[in-house]
Parts: structure tokens; C-alpha cells; sequence
């Protein structure tokens, strides 16, 4: 037994990872059983108790809840992680594909447009919606071709066409940076779990967006255009007053209702002083001040954001609030000292001082005499008029620059800017700057985009999805295990094992890339099933050719194996091959398809090399005698 | 189990009436898909595509006969997923903007009959949304959340405007709500492709089968001789024809049968090359195995007895494959259904070709040219 030792141990070892590396997956998919239920008693719970309770108000709840439900259990996050993802087909939810729309960049860029220039624009559009060329070469050769020079529209008469077409080119890629953060801005703060926003070629944006397809709405979030604004931040000496007023009022609030549903789940392993903490101050217990900060900015734990949302929507909190004042929250977390995401919540004048329009230009560098990250904002005349007084009447205040509702900064007004002209400083890093950059930007230049594919899928369908797949699964495997026992007898039983390893092996490699399964995914997994056996069969029928030859049985499994190499070597390079091609030319689905294909070729063909082998070989020393069909 | 054993059948010698069976099927494959052609889905035409469930049982000509005097023009309606639901297609983008007056008319309609004392006025309206002013906050908030849960997407302009898409699937939802109030449905699956992205999809399914093709015929060429990687990409040619045909024949011919070419479906077009070529490759080993060894055998005897002995393994491998797929065809649903039936044709089809038609290729080609094959 001891020449079996090594590749036993190695069978083992590689079916144990698989099932390690796929147990977080079954592990969610009970913790997200369990809190479903609890959101759902929730539900019942809130609704019996409050019939009128709004949808909005509901939704709100649930999500505090869940929220704490999430940090009771970290590894209900830690198996999230790790979990094998289901693609949208199975979960439901909204796939777009966007991409910006050029022409109407153009016509925002363009200078002195006449009526010949707008005929030629429209008919760029429509020549590029069949072509594979850019709307920016189509135009520049249109109006060359009409006999005009590009500076006629664009740029300044020194430049030359093709410095111009380069820096429109680079504006039409700026579009993109900007519409993906402005997408990813507003999903973020929607609260989508696990999206995926991405860049697909020059123009496009892919954007997943998981378990929404009910709330339409979603749509909306990804049109129309963004809105940058800058607002005052109120003074410490005007704010905290009112957190504190808000804080008194919760608590307050919960004294009257001790069993309310909305206390935060303080159970375990805090002491005593700070669940009375919390207890007496609700809102700075998750809201919490800076020690030694001139600022009245709150900082607010990931975990806590949903409920102090949800906090700051309680009718009885928001009389508190000055009409004229509103919370904000920072559109990117930062990362504490001990490691914990934080988004600090700033009170702002509710009426903007100033719209993103008026912003001309604005560039991310480094300051030659400090090196330190820069960026330098262009407003125009009228804005730059308007700056000036603004600057002048808050110096020594904070100016929040907030795109679509989120603060991205709010740098100290220094002294009054006239001319328009400001520079920004006081930034991290260089990413820091030219997200800044951005989002001024994002002001100036909307980015027009136009969805050119979507595709919703309801979580019914997809729950139905999920159940078809795996009955069929189910089915497909049982059907070849008992089709290869009637044909083989006792080989067939050796084959339905290597078939098991290569299902194990698959779910477990497909787990441990954190690859997204999908509803062709699990055709391509039903699929591999199918045609894992041939090779199989093809080591079988040569063991057993060998063996009417009159070898021994030793050496008729020995060259039964090596006389099936070339042909079970050759034949699953080219599929895997066509696997390579497929995952190249499809999207989502179809690469999900693909990927377990491949992954399944892998899998089937170590089954077949190691593990049917190991076990012919056990059988043939131990003198059994091997019987093909 | 004695099942294929020991058979010794001159495949060679009978290539004629395999010729003749190929030849008529490529015909009739050809010829369908001149006179009756393909069926392409949204994801190549571009269109919009919604299936919805409804909670009762449906008649669906009477759905077809309401749908038709929305004056949209054609709109497809088939079955979908079982008895309560049907797929609804059509080519349009947009709402078409002759009828986009009654579109609005209609949502007013709506907004009355929910809040019959609704004081409203239509503020703004583009070609895609309109926004309608309430005088009454409560009323616009109860409206409001009355259209989100029809289906409508709603957004807010202040607390008096509430601002309504008008896409073309909304629009035909709503629709529908209206004629039929009392069996009450949910969105399936609601997808939207524009025209680009068909016209591209189109251009990459057409690299994507060439490359592979290619890609097969060069592995093939160097791992064994070119004239087998061309019998073998001659063979893939036949399998795709002939099944495109197929497509071409059947399609909206049998029940609940969805036979339009999808991305899916072009994925398994690309699988069925993969399993085919696997078949015809696992002949081709045994050839040039029988080359190696029997040097003085006859190539036709060599190339009979490879597709002889390898024919246990070809049938069992095709019928375990083909339980999994018709599996998938029955149980795996309507989203898979085309891509299934593609492969559970095309497995037959691609079995068959690895022993009739690739290997005789190489035969015929050496008996043309009197050339030896060595390895």
C-alpha cells in the first residue's frame, strides 16, 4: 500500500479543499436563511404593531436591523466573503451596459456652433451607431472633408487637427471616469449589496446591480445628470447643540418604548458603562465626536450608517434640525487607526452656495514647492464673481464640495478668492487629488450617458432558476451513475466515484476563485457531468481490449492507461480550447458557462488520471480481478 | 452488459450512403435556412424583451388580440415558463411618437382612477418621461407609491412633481394592468438591447466560431496531419450546418419549443464544436494508432477497424452526454431550452459525423491523391 500513500494522500487533500474552500458557501446560505426569517417576523412584527407604517420607514428598519445582525456574527460577513457568488440570472437583479453618449459631449464642448456644424454632429451619430469608428474621427473627417479646420469648433486656431481630436478623445475618456463615479456615488449610497461597476472597452460602463429588480427605481439612480453643489459647514458652536438636542430626544424616545425593535443590539461582550452609554446617548454612542477636534464632525462606524439614517429620519429628529441646515454624510469611507471603515457626517447650510456649473476646469497636480497633491478649480466670470464674495464673507469656515448628496471635501476657506481661480489643498495622495478632480469636474462636463443594454431579472424567476438547475443536476448525475453500473457493474461504481470527485472538485474550485455562478453555469457543470465519464469509458474499453490480448492485469491496466493518454489528452485540449473562446466572446452568463466548462476539463481529467487510477491499482494488488462490463 | 460488442461493420465501403445522407440533410438544412431562414433574438435584432407571470390562468390569442390595438405593430407573444406566463418582444426602442399623446392620456387615466379627486396637470414631457403636478402632496405621495407598485418608475421632482418613465416596457405593462385588472402579474425578466450592441454581438459570434474553427485546425495539423484537422473542421462545418438548419425548420413550429438564435444558443453552437471535435479526434488517435502499427494493413481496413473498436466508447459517451442534455431540455427550463436543444441535436448529429463523415474524408483524400499516410 505504501506506493499509494502519496497519491491517496493527495486525493484527499484535494477533496478536502474543495469542501473547504466551499463551506463558507453553505454556511451563508444558512445565515442568510436565518436572517431572512428574522427580517421577515420583523416584518410581521412592525407591521401588526404600526398598520400605517410606510414602506420607505419599513425598508429603513429592516436594513438597521440586518445591519446588526451582521456585526453580532462577524463571520456572517467573513462567509459572505468567501461565499461562491450567484450570478444575476439566479439572484435576480439589473444588468446595464451604458455607454457616454459623444455627440452630446461634443455639442457641449463645441464653441461659435452653427447649423452646419449640428448637421454634421447628427449625422456623425448616426454613421457611428453602424460603425466601429468613434464619433470623434467621424466628425473630425466630416468637417475637414467640408473644408473647415477643426479649430473653426474646437480648441484654439494655433493647434493643430490632430492635437484637437487627441484632447476630445481624452475629454470622451474623462466622461467615463467621470460617469463611473458618479454611478458608483449614488449605488453606494443606495445601499447595494456587492455591485459591480466596471469599464468595458473606451466608452462602456457595466454596471450589476444584485437582488434590486423590484425597485425600479434603481434605474433612475444611473440617469440624469449629476448635481455639485458647495455648501457652508456650519460651525461646532451651532451644531453640536443640535446633536446634542437629537441625542436627548432619542433617548428620551427609547426610555417610552424599552422594547422598541429599533435598539441596537448591545448584547454581547460590552461592559456594563457603555450600554448605559448607549442607552443614555443613543445618537453619540454611534455618532461619536472627535476628542480634540474644533470640528463638530460625527464619526459613524460602516456598520452604524444605516442607523443613523434611519435615526435622522424620525420625524420627531428631523423638527430638531434646523430648516436651513441638513446632515451629510462623506462619500467615501476612511480607514480607522483600528482598522474600521468610517464615514464622518458633517452638518451643512442646506442652500448651496454655489452649483457645479460654474466650474470651467479643474486639474489634480503636485505642488512643485510643497509636493504636495493639488488641484486647481477654473469657475467662470459670473461663478468666480460669485466665489469671491463667498470666500470673502466664510473666511476661516469650511466650504463642503457634495456631488449628488455626498461630501467629497471640505477644505477651510483661507481668505477670499477673487478671479475665480482656487486651489485645493490638504489631500492624502495623488488619488485622493484627481478624484476631487473628478468630481469638480463632474459640475462642469456632465457625463451623458445612454443605457444600450439592460437586462432585469425578477427574483422569482431566478429562485426558479436555482431549483430547475439543481434538480437537473441532480437528475443528469444520477442518470449517468446508474447508466455506467448497468453497463460496467463493479467499474461503473469506480467511475461514479471519479464522476462525485470531479462535481466536488468543480464547486470547490469555483468557490475558491469566488467565480459567480450562473444559470449557464450550472448547464455547463450539468454538461461536464455528461461528458466527465468519456474518459472514463475511453480507459476502460482500452483496459479491457488489453485484456482479451491475454496480458496480465496488471499490465493490461498499465496499458490501458497509457494507450488512452493521446487520445483523452487530445481530444479535452480542444474542447478547452472552444471553452477559451467562448469565455472570450460571451458576457456574464455565457462566461460562467464557460469557466465551469474549463474548470470541468481540469477536474474530469485529474478524476480520470489520479483517482480512477489509484483505485484500478489498489484492486489489481490486492489480486481482485478487474472486470470491464 | 454485452451491449456493441465485438462489431466489425465496413464503414468505409458504405461512406456512399453516408454522402448521400449528409448531402440531403445540408440540402434541406440549406434550403430552409434560404426560404424560411433563422429567427434571431433580441440579443442580436436588439428590441426589448418582457416576461411576465400572472397570477391566474391566461388566454393568450386574447392577449395577442389586446396587445395588437396598442398600434405598436407587431408584438410577439409566446408562452413562457408554464401555463400563467408569456414573453412578450418587440423591435421598438422607444414609444413611437404617434401614439405617445395617447401613452400620457393613458397614465392620467391611471392616475385618476386611483385618486378619482386628483387635481393634476401635466408640467413637462420628453421623449422618454413625463412629469405630472399634483395640488395635493398627499395625493402625489399616494399616487405616487400606487404607480411604483404597477410597475412604473417614478422619481421625484419636488413635492408636487412627480416625474414618470416612458419606456416602452412600462408602457405595454401598464397596458396590460388596464385590460386585465383582475389577474394581477409580476415581471419576470425584463431585457433591453439596443441596436449597437446586436449588430456587435453578431460580428463576435461569427470571429468567435471562425477562431475556434481555426484554432481546432492548427492543433489538429500539428498534432496529427492536416488533412485529418481539415476532415475534422469539415465535419464541424456539417454538424453546424446542418443544426443551423434545423433551427431554420423548426423554429416557431412546435409549442413551447423557443428556437431563435441567442447568445445561448451561439454558445452552444460553440460547445457542440468542442463535444464534436472530441469525438472525432478520440477516431483519429486510433487511426494513426493502427497507421503506427499495422504498416502493411490497408489504410481502409486501419480507419474501419479504429471507428470499429472506439464504437462502444462513441455510444456510451453520446448517451450519457444526451441523458444530461435532454435532462436540462425537460427539466432545465424555458431560459435553457434553446441552448439544450442545440446540443441535444447536435451531439446526434456530431457523433455521427466523427464516423461518417470525418474519417471518409481522409479516405477519399488519400484514394484522390494516391498519397501514403505515415506517422
Amino acid at each position: 500500500m505504501k506506493e499509494f500513500r502519496f497519491r491517496i494522500l493527495l486525493i484527499v487533500g484535494v477533496l478536502a479543499f474543495s469542501v473547504y474552500l466551499l463551506f463558507p458557501t453553505f454556511a451563508d446560505i444558512q445565515n442568510t436563511n436565518k436572517i431572512k426569517k428574522e427580517l421577515s417576523l420583523l416584518t410581521e412584527d412592525l407591521q401588526k404593531s404600526n398598520p400605517t407604517i410606510s414602506e420607505a420607514e419599513l425598508k429603513d428598519m429592516l436594513l438597521v436591523r440586518e445591519d446588526s445582525l451582521m456585526i453580532t456574527d462577524p463571520s456572517i460577513r467573513d462567509n459572505r466573503e468567501k461565499r461562491m457568488k450567484l450570478g444575476l440570472d439566479l439572484q435576480g437583479g439589473m444588468y446595464l451596459v451604458m455607454e457616454v453618449n459623444t455627440a452630446k459631449l461634443l455639442e457641449k464642448l463645441a464653441k461659435d456652433t452653427d447649423e452646419e456644424f449640428k448637421t454634421l454632429l447628427s449625422a456623425s451619430a448616426a454613421e457611428a451607431q453602424v460603425t466601429d469608428a468613434d464619433v470623434v474621427e467621424i466628425l473630425a473627417e466630416k468637417i475637414t472633408t467640408s473644408g473647415k479646420r477643426l479649430s473653426r469648433y474646437f480648441g484654439t486656431i494655433r493647434e493643430e487637427d490632430a492635437d484637437i481630436i487627441d484632447k476630445l478623445k481624452a475629454q470622451e475618456s474623462d466622461a467615463v471616469t467621470r460617469a463611473i463615479e458618479i454611478i458608483n456615488n449614488r449605488v453606494n449610497q443606495y445601499g447595494v449589496s456587492e455591485p459591480n461597476i466596471q469599464k468595458q472597452g473606451s466608452r462602456r460602463i457595466i454596471v450589476e446591480l444584485p437582488g434590486i429588480a423590484k425597485e425600479e427605481e434603481a434605474k433612475r439612480l444611473l440617469q440624469g445628470s449629476a448635481l455639485l453643489e458647495f455648501k457652508i459647514v456650519k460651525d461646532a458652536s451651532f451644531t453640536f447643540p443640535i446633536m446634542k438636542r437629537i441625542d436627548e430626544i432619542l433617548a428620551a424616545d427609547f426610555k417610552g418604548e424599552t422594547d422598541s425593535v429599533i435598539v441596537t443590539d448591545t448584547t454581547d461582550a460590552k461592559d456594563l458603562t457603555s450600554e448605559q452609554f448607549a442607552k443614555e446617548h443613543p445618537f453619540f454612542s454611534i455618532a461619536v465626536l472627535g476628542n480634540q477636534s474644533q470640528s463638530a464632525d460625527a464619526y459613524v462606524k460602516e456598520s452604524d450608517k444605516n442607523q443613523v439614517i434611519a435615526y435622522l429620519r424620525r420625524p420627531e429628529v428631523k423638527n430638531a434640525i434646523p430648516d436651513n441646515a441638513e446632515f451629510l454624510f462623506d462619500a467615501k469611507s476612511f480607514t480607522s487607526q483600528e482598522g474600521v471603515e468610517i464615514f464622518k457626517l458633517y452638518l451643512v447650510n442646506k442652500e448651496a452656495e454655489l452649483t457645479g456649473g460654474v466650474i470651467v476646469d479643474a486639474n489634480a497636480n503636485i505642488d512643485p514647492q510643497t509636493t504636495e497633491p493639488i488641484v486647481n478649480m477654473q469657475m467662470n466670470t459670473e461663478g468666480g464673481r460669485e466665489w469671491a464674495r463667498i470666500t470673502g464673507s466664510n473666511i476661516d469656515k469650511r466650504c463642503a464640495i457634495v456631488l449628488d448628496n455626498a461630501v467629497y471635501s471640505a477644505p477651510v476657506i483661507l481668505g477670499k478668492i477673487p478671479g475665480g481661480s482656487s486651489r485645493i489643498t490638504g489631500m492624502a495622495d495623488m488619488n485622493e487629488a484627481k478624484l476631487l478632480q473628478i468630481v469638480l469636474k463632474a459640475g462642469a462636463l456632465p457625463a451623458p450617458v445612454d443605457i444600450i443594454e439592460e437586462r432585469t431579472v425578477g427574483p422569482s424567476l431566478g429562485q426558479d432558476s436555482i431549483n430547475k438547475g439543481f434538480n437537473s443536476t441532480m437528475i443528469g448525475f444520477f442518470l449517468v451513475a446508474i447508466f455506467m453500473i448497468l453497463y460496467y457493474k463493479k467499474s461503473g461504481v469506480i467511475s461514479d466515484l471519479a464522476l462525485f470527485s470531479t462535481v466536488i472538485m468543480i464547486m470547490g474550485i469555483l468557490a475558491g476563485f469566488h467565480a459567480t455562478l450562473t444559470l449557464p453555469g450550472i448547464a455547463g457543470i450539468i454538461l461536464t457531468i455528461g461528458m466527465a465519464v468519456d474518459a472514463n469509458v475511453l480507459i476502460f474499453e482500452r483496459i479491457r481490449e488489453e485484456l482479451l490480448t491475454g496480458k496480465t492485469q496488471k499490465a493490461a491496466v498499465d496499458s490501458g492507461f497509457a494507450n488512452s493518454y493521446s487520445a483523452i489528452l487530445d481530444s479535452n485540449i480542444t474542447t478547452f480550447f472552444t471553452g477559451v473562446i467562448l469565455y472570450q466572446f460571451g458576457s456574464g452568463p455565457i462566461q460562467g458557462f464557460a469557466l465551469t466548462l474549463m474548470i470541468g476539463i481540469v477536474a474530469s481529467l485529474f478524476s480520470a488520471f489520479v483517482v480512477t487510477r489509484v483505485i484500478f491499482d489498489i484492486l489489481v494488488a490486492k489480486g481482485n480481478k478487474i472486470n470491464i462490463g | 452488459m454485452k451491449v456493441f460488442e465485438n462489431i466489425n461493420i465496413d464503414f468505409i465501403s458504405k461512406r456512399k450512403v453516408a454522402y448521400i445522407v449528409s448531402g440531403t440533410l445540408i440540402i434541406l438544412g440549406l434550403l430552409s435556412l434560404a426560404f424560411r431562414g433563422l429567427e434571431f433574438g433580441i440579443d442580436f435584432k436588439g428590441g426589448t424583451d418582457i416576461a411576465l407571470k400572472f397570477d391566474d390562468a391566461i388566454n393568450i390569442s386574447q392577449i395577442r388580440a389586446e396587445l395588437e390595438q396598442l398600434g405598436l405593430g407587431n408584438i410577439e407573444v409566446k408562452t413562457f415558463g408554464g401555463e400563467t406566463g408569456i414573453l412578450l418582444r418587440t423591435e421598438l426602442q422607444s414609444v413611437p411618437t404617434e401614439i405617445y399623446g395617447g401613452v400620457i392620456t393613458g397614465i392620467q387615466n391611471s392616475i385618476l382612477r386611483y385618486e378619482p379627486n386628483a387635481q393634476i396637470s401635466i408640467s413637462d414631457s420628453t421623449d422618454n418621461s413625463v412629469t405630472i403636478g399634483f395640488a395635493d402632496i398627499q395625493i402625489a405621495n399616494k399616487v405616487d407609491s400606487k404607480l411604483q407598485n404597477d410597475g412604473f418608475q417614478t422619481s421625484r421632482l419636488d413635492d408636487n412633481n412627480v416625474i414618470i418613465r416612458v419606456g416602452i416596457a412600462d408602457w405595454i405593462e401598464g397596458e396590460l394592468r388596464n385590460k386585465m385588472p383582475d389577474n394581477h402579474f409580476v415581471v419576470q425578466k425584463e431585457d433591453h438591447v439596443g441596436p449597437k450592441i446586436g449588430s456587435e454581438l453578431k460580428q463576435d459570434s461569427i470571429i468567435s466560431v471562425v477562431l475556434a474553427l481555426l484554432g481546432i485546425l492548427i492543433y489538429l495539423g500539428f498534432r496529427f496531419k492536416f488533412i485529418f484537422a481539415l476532415g475534422a473542421v469539415v465535419a464541424l462545418f456539417h454538424d453546424v450546418l446542418i443544426t443551423l438548419g434545423v433551427f431554420a425548420l423548426l423554429h416557431g413550429i412546435i409549442p413551447g419549443l423557443n428556437l431563435e438564435i441567442s447568445i445561448s444558443v451561439v454558445a452552444a453552437f460553440l460547445t457542440l464544436v468542442g463535444y464534436s471535435i472530441n469525438d472525432t479526434v478520440v477516431v483519429f488517435d486510433r487511426i494513426r494508432e493502427n497507421i503506427k502499427i499495422h504498416k502493411t494493413a490497408s489504410l481502409l481496413d486501419n480507419i474501419n477497424n479504429a471507428i470499429n473498436i472506439t464504437m462502444r466508447r462513441t455510444i456510451i459517451t453520446s448517451l450519457t452526454t444526451l441523458f444530461v442534455v435532454a435532462v436540462l431540455l425537460i427539466f432545465g427550463g424555458d431560459v435553457l431550452r434553446g441552448f439544450a436543444f442545440a446540443l441535444t441535436f447536435g451531439i446526434i448529429v456530431g457523433t455521427y459525423s466523427s464516423i461518417f463523415v470525418a474519417s471518409p474524408f481522409i479516405y477519399e483524400y488519400v484514394q484522390r491523391t494516391k498519397k501514403n499516410i505515415q506517422f
